[in-house]
C-alpha cells in the first residue's frame, strides 16, 4: 500500500516538473503544484492516510531461529555502562568485551538515549514505515512509550526459550514485571528510585515533607532541580495519591502544586539530564534526582555533602528495560546480550560501575565478595565503599522498604490519555 | 574610487581623541566577537581532574591529552566525518543548481521571475525551523529512513538558494559590455559565456560554494530534525552539552575553525596576489 | 573550447532577432532550461514539503491509533491555546536581537566601510572569524563563560563585586545576549554592502553645503544606508524568532520560545499534527510580518535587498 501512494506522489511531481518546461511555465506549474499538494491527501487519506504499517504479528519462533549476526548495535543512556581502562589507557566495556571474547559477535555502542520522549521519536520516523532503526538493543523506561513500542509491535516479542541465564537468575517480579507481563518484550537492564536529593552544604534546615521543596524560607531562589518526566508522579505519591490508579482529577492537584512551586520562584529548572552537574557544581541545594546518580558521588566520589533522602510522603520507582526493536538486524545476537547481562559476574560489575538497581538479587552477594576480595589485597578505601554500597538502601533496597515507601508510576493507555495528562503537565515545566 | 582612504578628508578639524572613538569600538566589538572562539581553543588545552572527562567552566592547566586522544571516541570522530562529508557534497551539488538559478535570475527578464525571486528569499528568510519541520513533515509522510541521504537532500534544498542569490549579485554587477565586446568579436553565446562572463562571475560561484560548505557543515537546526540516527559534529555537541561536553570537541572546533581560516586566508591572498580586491 | 573561424562579413553572422524585452526567443528558452533543475529543486524540498506539513496540520490522531487525514481544523486552536504568549516573547526577543545587532554593528561597519581603506577587506574578515565556527559551539562556550563560577563571574564574585547568588545563565539577558552573537554578522554583512556602496563624494557634498558631521550622517548615509538596514533586520528578525538554540542551551523554563514549542512537539513528543499546526502559523505570521516591513520600505527593496547579502 505504501508503494501505491509512494508512485502516485512521484508521477504528481514528474506531471508538475514537467510542465514547468512549457513557455506558459512558471504560474501555471506553481497553480498545478498546488493542485497537486491538494490532490496529494486526498489519495493519501485514500489509502489510510500514510501514517501507520498495518499491524504485524510477530512469530518469536522465527525471529529468533538461526545464528546471530556479527555486529550489535546497542543504544543506550550516558554513564549506564561499565567502563575501564586498558593498559594503554585507552577506554572499553569489560561487560561487552568479555560478551565479544565469548561469542565473537561485536558490539557497537551508543549513547544516544536521553529521555524517553526524545527518543521514542527520534526512532519513531522509521518504525512508522516499517523501516529499521539501526539498533538491536534500545534501553527504555516503563511508561508510555514502553506501552507504545508494544501496542505497536515496533519491538519483537522475545523468544522466552532462549533466556537461560535470565530465568535463572532474574528476580521474580522481573520474571513477571505488572508492565510486561511474563517479561515477552523486554528484559529489565538496571532500575531504580526517583526520590530528593539534598546538598548539605547549601540548606540551612532539614528537607522533610513535600511542601518544603517551595519553602522560600528553606531554600534560597533558584536552587530546586525537578525532573520534568518524574515530577508528576513523585508529587502525586507525596500527596497521598495512588499513583497507579490515579484519575485527571488527581492530575490537576498535582499540577496545580507544581505551578504553586514553580510561582515560589525556588525552582531553578526542569531536568531531565544534565540536573547531576548541577548538583555536584552547588548550583541547586535540593534536587529531585535518580538514585544512582546521587549514590555514586555520594559514597565514591567522598561528596559526603551529598545525601540521597526519602520524604515523608516517599517516592517513585522504574526499570529500564533492554528492548529488540522491529526490524533489528541483529535479534538473535541481541537476546543473547541481553541474557549475558543476567549472569551474576556480569550483573555485579556493572551495577558496582553504575549504582543503581539490578534485577539480578545475586549481586549483593557479589559486591560483598569484591568487597572481601578488595580487602585481601590491601584497597582498603575501594573495600570500605563497596561494603558501604553492599548495605545501601539506594542499592539494595528491602522489600519492606519497597512496599512502604515506593509507589510504581501512573501507566497511561490511550492517546486520549496521554494528550490529557500532557495538556495538564506541560506547562508547568515550560 | 572606494579604495581611497577618506581619513582625515572627512574629518575636518577634531580633537585628537575623538578619532579613536570609531576604530576603538571597532576593536573592542572584535574582541568580543572572538571571546568564545579564543575559549574553546584555550579549553582544548584543560587538564581536567578526575575521569569524567567533561568540560568544565574551571581552567585547571595545560595538556596536551586531549590532542592525543582526539580519535578515541568513534561516535565523535563519526559525527565529525559525516559533518565534513555533507558539507563538501552539498556544496559540490548545490553550487550548479544554484550557479544556473543565479544566472537565469540575474539576467534573464522571464514570466514567473518575479515568482522564482520570491521563493528564494522566502527560502534564505523564513525562520529554518519551519524549513527542518516541514521536511520531516514529508519524509514521514513518504515514509522516507532518516539518514545521510535525507540530511543531504535537506542540505542541498536549503544552499542553492544562498548560492542562487550570491552568483546573481555577481551577474547583476557585471559589465556586460564584455559579453558584446566578445559578441562583435564573432564569439557564439556558449564561447561568450565560457570564456568571458564564467571568468568573471567565477569568484561569486567560488563565494557561493564556500557558503554553502560552511552552511552545511555547521547546520543544526535543520539537520536535527531529519538526521535520525546519524549524528553530525553540531548534532553531538547538543546532544552532550547537557551533559558535559568532551574536551576532544573543543580539539575539532579548534582544528575545523583553523582549516576554515586557512582556506579563507589561502583564497585572499591568491586575491590579493593577482592583483584583483578580494570578494567579500 | 572550440575555436571558431573568423567570419568575413556581417552576414556571416547568426540572425538576431529582438523580441519586446530585447532579449532573444533562445536566451528566453535557455533561462528556462538553466532554472529547470534549481527550481524543481527548491519545489521539492520547500514548496512540496510546507504542503505536506500544511496538510499533516489537519490530520487527527496519536502515536497508538495512528494519523488521519481528517480535515482537523480544530488542531490550529487546540495548538495554540495557551502558546500565544510563547510567540510574543519569541517576536520580543527577536526584536531585540535585530535592534541589538544592528546598533553594535553599525559603528563597526561605518568605519571600515569609510576608514577602512585597504584595511577593508581584513577587517571584514575578521568581524567574521568567529563564525567560521559551528553556532551550537559558540552558544556552549558562552555557557561555559557565563557560568556562574565561571572564567567572567567567578573573579567578580571573589572581588566581591557581584553577590554570590548573581545569575546570567538561565535568565533572557543570557538569551538575547546569544543571539546577538550569533546573528551579528546577518547584520553586519548587509550593513557594510550598503554602506560600502555609498560614494564618499556625496558626504563632501553635503559638507560643502555647509552640513556638519551629524547632519551629513543623518541626513545622506543613513537613508542611503536603508537598503542594508531592512535586509539586517529582515535576516536577523525572521530567522530569530524561530531560533530556539539559544534559549535552550543558555536559558531556563521561563525563557520558552516558540522555537523550543515546535521543537518539542516534532522531536520529543512526536505530536506531528499539532506540531505542523504550529510551524504552519509561524510560518506564515513570519511572511506576513515581512510582506507588511517590506510594503513600508517599498517592494523593489526586497529583492535588492535579498541580492545585497551575498
Amino acid at each position: 500500500m505504501s508503494e501505491d501512494h509512494e508512485q502516485l506522489e512521484a508521477d504528481a511531481i514528474r506531471t508538475a516538473m514537467k510542465s514547468r518546461l512549457t513557455r506558459r511555465g512558471f504560474l501555471r506549474t506553481a497553480g498545478v503544484g498546488v493542485a497537486g499538494g491538494i490532490a496529494l491527501p486526498s489519495l493519501l487519506a485514500a489509502c489510510g492516510g500514510g501514517g501507520t504499517s498495518g499491524k504485524k504479528v510477530w512469530d518469536p519462533a522465527e525471529i529468533f531461529s538461526g545464528q546471530p549476526g556479527k555486529t550489535l548495535n546497542f543504544a543506550n543512556w550516558p554513564l549506564y555502562i561499565d567502563k575501564a581502562r586498558d593498559k594503554n589507557g585507552k577506554v572499553y566495556y569489560p561487560s561487552l568485551t568479555k560478551f565479544t571474547d565469548a561469542t565473537g559477535i561485536a558490539v557497537n555502542y551508543t549513547i544516544p538515549i536521553t529521555d524517553n520522549p526524545d527518543f521514542f521519536a527520534k526512532i519513531q520516523p522509521m518504525l512508522m514505515p516499517g523501516k529499521p532503526t539501526g539498533y538491536d538493543i534500545i534501553v527504555m523506561s516503563n511508561g508510555w512509550e514502553f506501552w507504545c513500542l508494544v501496542q505497536k509491535e515496533w519491538v519483537y516479542p522475545l523468544d522466552t526459550s532462549k533466556r537461560p541465564t535470565f530465568d535463572q537468575n532474574a528476580a521474580d517480579w522481573a520474571k513477571d514485571p505488572q508492565f510486561d507481563p511474563g517479561a515477552q518484550h523486554s528484559m529489565a537492564y538496571q532500575w531504580g528510585l526517583t526520590s530528593i536529593c539534598v546538598n548539605h552544604d547549601l540548606i540551612s534546615a532539614p528537607i522533610t515533607k513535600l511542601d518544603d521543596l517551595m519553602d522560600t524560607e528553606k531554600l534560597p531562589s533558584a536552587s530546586v532541580g525537578m525532573l520534568k518526566d518524574d515530577m508528576p508522579d513523585f508529587v502525586m505519591r507525596n500527596l497521598g495519591i495512588d499513583t497507579v490508579n490515579s484519575t485527571p482529577a488527581d492530575w490537576k492537584e498535582a499540577a496545580a502544586w507544581l505551578m504553586k512551586q514553580r510561582e515560589s520562584g525556588v525552582v531553578r529548572g526542569y531536568y531531565s539530564q544534565g540536573y547531576t552537574d548541577e548538583v555536584t557544581a552547588g548550583n541547586l541545594a535540593v534536587s529531585m534526582a535518580w538514585s544512582g546518580d546521587i549514590i555514586y558521588y555520594a559514597i565514591w566520589e567522598g561528596m559526603s555533602n551529598l545525601e540521597m533522602l526519602m520524604l515523608d510522603g516517599g517516592c517513585v520507582r522504574w526499570v529500564d528495560n533492554m528492548m529488540i526493536p522491529a526490524h533489528a538486524a541483529n535479534p538473535v545476537g541481541a537476546l543473547e546480550l541481553m541474557d549475558w547481562y543476567y549472569r551474576p559476574d556480569i550483573a555485579t560489575g556493572l551495577q558496582e560501575w553504575v549504582m543503581y538497581m539490578s534485577p539480578v538479587p545475586a549481586t549483593q552477594d557479589g559486591f560483598l565478595a569484591d568487597a572481601k576480595a578488595a580487602e585481601a589485597k590491601g584497597w582498603k578505601g575501594y573495600a570500605s565503599k563497596l561494603y558501604a554500597s553492599a548495605k545501601s538502601e539506594y542499592i539494595f533496597p528491602s522489600p519492606e522498604f519497597l512496599d512502604q515507601q515506593v509507589s510504581w508510576m501512573r501507566q497511561l493507555k490511550t492517546d486520549d490519555e496521554k494528550a490529557e495528562w500532557d495538556s495538564i503537565f506541560e506547562p508547568v515545566s515550560r | 574610487m572606494r579604495g581611497i582612504s577618506y581619513g582625515s578628508r572627512l574629518g575636518g578639524h577634531r580633537k585628537r581623541w575623538t578619532r579613536f572613538i570609531l576604530p576603538g569600538y571597532t576593536v573592542l566589538l572584535l574582541l568580543f566577537l572572538i571571546a568564545p572562539i579564543l575559549m574553546m581553543i584555550l579549553y582544548g588545552f584543560n587538564d581536567i581532574p578526575g575521569i569524567a572527562e567533561r568540560q568544565s567552566a574551571k581552567f585547571f592547566g595545560f595538556t596536551l591529552d586531549w590532542y592525543r586522544r582526539l580519535f578515541e571516541d568513534p561516535l565523535l570522530t563519526g559525527a565529525v566525518r559525516n559533518s565534513i562529508f555533507i558539507a563538501i557534497t552539498a556544496a559540490t551539488l548545490s553550487t550548479p543548481l544554484g550557479t544556473l538559478l543565479g544566472l537565469a535570475l540575474g539576467r534573464y527578464g522571464f514570466r514567473g521571475r518575479g515568482g522564482v525571486s520570491f521563493i528564494i528569499f522566502m527560502a534564505i528568510a523564513v525562520p529554518e525551523i519551519v524549513l527542518g519541520s516541514s521536511l520531516l513533515a514529508m519524509y514521514v509522510q513518504v515514509g522516507a529512513p532518516l539518514g545521510l541521504a535525507t540530511i543531504l537532500l535537506a542540505h542541498i534544498g536549503f544552499d542553492t538558494p544562498f548560492v542562487a542569490v550570491t552568483v546573481r549579485a555577481r551577474v547583476s554587477g557585471m559589465d556586460r559590455s564584455m559579453e558584446d565586446a566578445a559578441k562583435d568579436l564573432f564569439a557564439s553565446p556558449l564561447v561568450a559565456f565560457l570564456r568571458v562572463t564564467l571568468p568573471i562571475i567565477a569568484p561569486g560561484i567560488m563565494a557561493g560554494f564556500m557558503l554553502s560548505f560552511v552552511l552545511s557543515l555547521d547546520d543544526f537546526v535543520i539537520t536535527n530534525f531529519v538526521s535520525g540516527n546519524t549524528t553530525t559534529f553540531p548534532l553531538y555537541v547538543y546532544a552532550t552539552q547537557k551533559m558535559g561536553i568532551p574536551p576532544t570537541v573543543n580539539v575539532f572546533g579548534t582544528v575545523l575553525f583553523l582549516a576554515g581560516v586557512s582556506i579563507a586566508l589561502f583564497g585572499l591572498f591568491r586575491g590579493l596576489l593577482k592583483g584583483k580586491s578580494a570578494a567579500a | 573550447m572550440a575555436t571558431t573561424t573568423v567570419p568575413r562579413t556581417q552576414a556571416d553572422l547568426p540572425p538576431i532577432r529582438h523580441s519586446a524585452w530585447g532579449i532573444t526567443a533562445r536566451r528566453r528558452l535557455a533561462a528556462y532550461g538553466l532554472i529547470t533543475p534549481g527550481v524543481a529543486w527548491l519545489m521539492l524540498f520547500f514548496l512540496i514539503p510546507v504542503l505536506i506539513m500544511a496538510m499533516t496540520s489537519l490530520k487527527s490522531g496519536g502515536v497508538l491509533e495512528g494519523y488521519r487525514f481528517t480535515w482537523a481544523w480544530s488542531n490550529f486552536p487546540t495548538a495554540w491555546a495557551g502558546k500565544g504568549h510563547y510567540f510574543v516573547r519569541s517576536l520580543m526577543y527577536a526584536f531585540l536581537t535585530a535592534a541589538g545587532t544592528m546598533t553594535l554593528a553599525y559603528p563597526a561597519t561605518y568605519w571600515i566601510a569609510f576608514y577602512g581603506g585597504r584595511w577593508k577587506s581584513t577587517l571584514l574578515f575578521l568581524l567574521l572569524l568567529p563564525y567560521f565556527v559551528s553556532f551550537m559551539i559558540r552558544t556552549v562556550m558562552w555557557k561555559f563563560i557565563l557560568a556562574d563560577i565561571g572564567p567572567v563571574l567567578g573573579p567578580l564574585k571573589d572581588w566581591h563585586m557581584l553577590p554570590s547568588g548573581f545569575r546570567i545563565l538561565a535568565t533572557p539577558f543570557a538569551v538575547v545576549g546569544g543571539l546577538i552573537y550569533n546573528y551579528l554578522p546577518y547584520s553586519a554583512l548587509p550593513l557594510y554592502v550598503a554602506l560600502e556602496r555609498i560614494d564618499p563624494a556625496m558626504i563632501e557634498a553635503a559638507k560643502d553645503l555647509f552640513a556638519n558631521r551629524t547632519q551629513a550622517f543623518l541626513r545622506v548615509v543613513l537613508p542611503l544606508s536603508l537598503p542594508g538596514l531592512f535586509a539586517a533586520t529582515l535576516l536577523t528578525f525572521v530567522p530569530a524568532t524561530g531560533d530556539y538554540v539559544e534559549a535552550e542551551v543558555l536559558g531556563s523554563q521561563n525563557t520558552y520560545m516558540i522555537g523550543n514549542l515546535i521543537q518539542d512537539e516534532f522531536l520529543k513528543r512526536g505530536r506531528y499534527p499539532i506540531a505542523s499546526a504550529l510551524s504552519i502559523v509561524l510560518m506564515l505570521g513570519m511572511v506576513v510580518l515581512t510582506s507588511i516591513y517590506a510594503r513600508f520600505l517599498g517592494t523593489e527593496d526586497e529583492v535588492v535587498a535579498a541580492a545585497v547579502t551575498a
